[in-house]
């Protein structure tokens, strides 16, 4: 693989990382926030296993991918579980409802 | 061997308050035997250490490269430190069999005393400075809950906040210390430390230093932390007597005894010491001679002891200083515990409201009364011994002007003394009345203390030889116990010392002559019955604290994509001090 | 050149299926972007070499989750609500443009391919080296299996407003306790002054 397109996979990486966090802070709807979570650890798979290329340990790094897309799946379902039962007992999924913890 | 015996004193009360937290509250009979059973078998274990003292590591566990090994060292200070927790502790135990007889949630109660047994005798035992740290919180912890024992009364939780938060600001120094220590020499092991204090940069050890002051000034309760001391009186009185007088608090004098060698050459450190020895002295006897709360006045005591302790440790005598702590633990906890037995069946702490009660319990009376003796420091009780060793230390080596006001203070200490005396046993008869003498398992624990008052000085030959056989770095020069009797005896500073007591005497026994010179002292009376202002000094605190919290509340909006922006902001900061190598 | 032309398009289809998903409004269609974003990860995978996560992250990722996601909005309701953010976009912005280009700076320079000696196969390298992770993942999916029941649990009547009420008026009382407390607190001590 030549340089450049190393490069343009890290700037892949990095921008989906971007897109995730902004996500993560415009989204008012629970399950939205999960599903953008989802596209921030996806960015993080996608870091993994092309840090296995770039150090040609390939096979490590699709054994971490898997370990990541196991959590991250885990991660979608107990959010959505999460969000279901937030949506039961308050009636919303909009995140301002859930703000007990103010202080 | 010492390694069984050492793991036997920690883990026999461990094991104890797991059985008793598990047996339930169903069964007080049961608890009762069962913490007895468990906390004199750890005392035991701990007496028969002391056979196996010696300086080295006896026990190394690893535990991995970052937390470095769990050790566990029987040198001198460590075993003596165990056995007066494991040994008050388990008198301490006996008579809570009297004093808790049919209180509810007793589960509770010897599983946390229990616990505190087991993480004293550890943190005297462990020589890894991390797990002495744990130990050191596991005590703070139980000290917390048994002040807040009774939870349903405000000022008993108050009492237990204020103890955690002044303690916590001394953990956070020993863990300061701790990590620099372990930053400079590789790994957390005390003997390690000591061996190499030397090749250790002087500004990095003036830090290490002052970060241990803190905590011993915090853990003992010396001025300017005193405050927490008078407000842990609201825990049941045998945790009075074993934590805040017998144990716990020497803690801090311990740690400044332990690292003495190290810390001695660090300019400024020995004055600091000195000073805050004297004022605790000096300022907590001046608070005792005014508090009319019985074990408020004897918390003062404490205070006032310590200080004397601590003054020791600053003026070289280390060994004076540790033998007052033996002397002071077997007393004190004396007089606390003959204080709970009158609480106990008169049922108020107020001293104004006692009097005359010395012909309805003859037997406490004696037993407070050779407490007593101790307390002021006269021969044949082992305080006489200890306290005329710190001042003849403090004379030879000390600043002269500390050692006058360390002897004021004994002069101020007799006069207290005598007061509380005369207030609770003599005079002609208060509003309150007792109805019986002390039980019998108060008796057992009682009488076995005043039996130490009068023979545990006897012991400071071998104790001597005991802390200079273990303890490679400190130097200690003792002598055995006759010939330190001689020297004391012949020395003109013990009688000096006496003179002064016996003023202090007379300055009480003539207080109602000596009217003028009273009305004349009201205004330091007053300030003493003000603290000193320290009370007021930690109200700021508390206000400022508040007011700051309230600004920062602002912050906390409880919405995730606030927590969120947090998170990100956050790490944009890392990324730029990484970036520019700030 | 061409290479790099052969990876940008994957990679644009994923950046363009990522911002669907946050800008869409609909719940359902934002879970189909994310399917999106999923597949088009994968096929990056599989040209990274990485076959065996690449079916993995097809049949997992772009497939169960996106079954699950439809499921669950299915159950919570795909409810449409007044979207202003609370967090204003400029700030949000700035902080993930800092954040980003910072983080560019430092990987950048290291994107270059080091050689290295031929290393075990996936599964080897699974079993053998990583066996605590095995066992670790095994955990999380049996958490994972609690949590799909959490979804699937037996409705509950909702929560009465009046119990909400009640936890909030709970709140303030103790807030007023506690400013309560303090004021006691100084009280006292202004009274051990003028005794």
């Amino acid at each position: 693989m030549n340089p450049t397109t190393l490069k343009l996979c890290l700037m892949a990486v990095l921008s989906l990382v971007g897109i995730g966090l902004y996500g993560l802070m415009i989204c008012r709807n629970l399950i939205k926030m999960v599903i953008v979570l989802q596209i921030l650890v996806k960015a993080a798979a996608l870091g993994l296993i092309l840090a296995g290329q770039m150090s040609s340990q390939i096979n490590l790094g699709q054994s971490l991918g898997i370990t990541v897309i196991v959590a991250d799946t885990i991660v979608a379902v107990v959010g959505m579980a999460l969000a279901v039962q937030v949506q039961r007992r308050l009636g919303t999924l909009d995140v301002d409802a859930l703000s007990s913890l103010r202080g | 061997m010492a390694t069984f015996l050492m793991l036997l004193t920690i883990g026999l009360p461990w094991i104890g308050a797991i059985c008793v937290w598990w047996i339930g509250d169903r069964r007080p009979r049961w608890q009762h035997i069962l913490a007895t059973g468990f906390s004199v078998a750890a005392g035991a274990a701990s007496i028969l250490l002391l056979a196996f003292s010696s300086s080295g590591v006896a026990l190394r566990i690893p535990v991995g490269g970052f937390f470095g090994d769990f050790t566990l060292v029987p040198d001198g200070l460590g075993v003596f430190l165990a056995v007066i927790a494991a040994v008050v502790g388990s008198l301490a135990v006996i008579f809570s069999v009297d004093y808790m007889r049919g209180k509810q949630q007793l589960g509770r109660y010897y599983a946390l005393i229990l616990l505190f047994i087991g993480a004293m005798a550890g943190l005297g035992l462990s020589g890894s400075l991390l797990f002495m740290f744990v130990f050191w919180e596991i005590t703070a912890f139980c000290s917390y809950a048994l002040i807040s024992f009774h939870n349903d009364d405000p000022k008993a939780v108050a009492g237990g906040i204020k103890a955690l938060i002044v303690t916590q600001l001394g953990g956070i120094g020993l863990l300061i210390g701790a990590l620099i220590i372990r930053s400079q020499t590789g790994n957390y092991q005390i003997l390690d430390f000591l061996a190499n204090a030397a090749s250790i940069q002087p500004s990095i050890l003036n830090l290490i230093a002052f970060g241990f002051l803190a905590a011993a000034v915090a853990k003992s309760a010396q001025v300017p932390l005193q405050t927490w001391l008078p407000d842990a009186m609201e825990a049941p009185t045998p945790v009075t007597a074993l934590i805040h007088a017998a144990t716990m608090v020497n803690a801090g004098v311990y740690l400044l005894a332990r690292f003495y060698p190290a810390f001695r050459d660090v300019p400024g450190w020995a004055t600091s010491v000195v000073t805050i020895g004297l004022l605790s002295g000096l300022l907590a006897a001046l608070m005792a001679l005014v508090a009319n709360d019985i074990k408020r006045c004897l918390a003062y005591s404490t205070v006032s002891q310590l200080g004397y302790m601590v003054y020791a440790v600053g003026t070289g005598s280390v060994f004076a200083s540790q033998f007052h702590l033996l002397s002071h633990s077997v007393f004190k906890a004396l007089l606390f515990l003959s204080a709970g037995a009158v609480i106990h069946i008169v049922g108020t702490r107020d001293m104004r409201e006692m009097g005359g009660l010395g012909r309805d319990m003859p037997f406490v009376r004696a037993v407070f009364v050779i407490g007593s003796l101790a307390l002021v420091g006269l021969p044949i009780a082992n305080g006489f011994f200890s306290k005329e060793l710190i001042l003849e230390g403090g004379l030879m080596h000390g600043p002269r002007w500390a050692y006058i006001g360390m002897l004021l203070g004994a002069g101020i200490t007799a006069c207290y003394t005598l007061r509380m005396v005369s207030m609770v046993f003599y005079r002609k008869r208060g509003s309150v009345k007792a109805s019986h003498d002390a039980p019998v398992a108060m008796r057992i624990s009682l009488g076995t203390l005043s039996l130490g008052v009068f023979t545990t000085w006897l012991l400071a030959g071998a104790f001597g030889e005991l802390l200079t056989g273990s303890l490679p770095y400190h130097q200690l020069q003792t002598s055995k116990t006759f010939d330190l009797a001689l020297e004391l005896l012949n020395a003109p500073a013990t009688w000096l010392a006496l003179l002064v007591i016996l003023l202090g005497f007379a300055l009480w026994m003539m207080h109602k002559q000596l009217k003028p010179l009273i009305v004349f002292l009201r205004p330091l009376s007053r300030i003493a019955e003000n603290r000193f202002g320290f009370e007021h000094l930690n109200q700021g605190v508390i206000r400022i604290a508040r007011s700051l919290s309230s600004v920062l509340r602002r912050t906390q909006t409880g919405q995730l994509n606030w927590n969120i922006v947090g998170i990100v902001g956050g790490l944009g900061i890392v990324l730029a001090l990484l970036t520019w190598r700030i | 050149m061409l290479e790099a032309i052969l990876f940008a398009l994957p990679i644009l289809t994923a950046l363009l299926a990522g911002i669907q998903a946050i800008r869409t409004r609909s719940l359902i269609r934002s879970a189909l972007w994310l399917a999106g974003v999923s597949a088009s990860i994968a096929v990056l995978f599989y040209m990274l070499g990485a076959h065996q996560v690449a079916v993995i992250e097809l049949s997992v990722g772009a497939g169960l989750v996106t079954v699950l996601f439809v499921f669950a909005i299915g159950i919570a309701g795909a409810e449409i609500q007044p979207q202003r953010p609370i967090v204003p976009k400029t700030l949000a912005w700035v902080l993930i443009l800092v954040a980003i280009l910072l983080l560019a700076g430092f990987a950048l320079p290291f994107a270059t391919t080091v050689q290295h000696s031929t290393e075990p196969e996936t599964t080897s390298v699974f079993w053998q080296q990583r066996g605590l992770d095995v066992i670790v993942q095994v955990v999380l999916i049996f958490c994972g299996v609690l949590g799909l029941l959490g979804v699937l649990a037996e409705e509950k009547a909702p929560l009465d407003q009046p119990m909400v009420d009640e936890i909030a008026a709970e709140r303030e009382r103790d807030l007023r306790n506690l400013e309560y407390q303090s004021s006691q607190s100084m009280v006292s001590s202004q009274q051990g002054q003028t005794r």
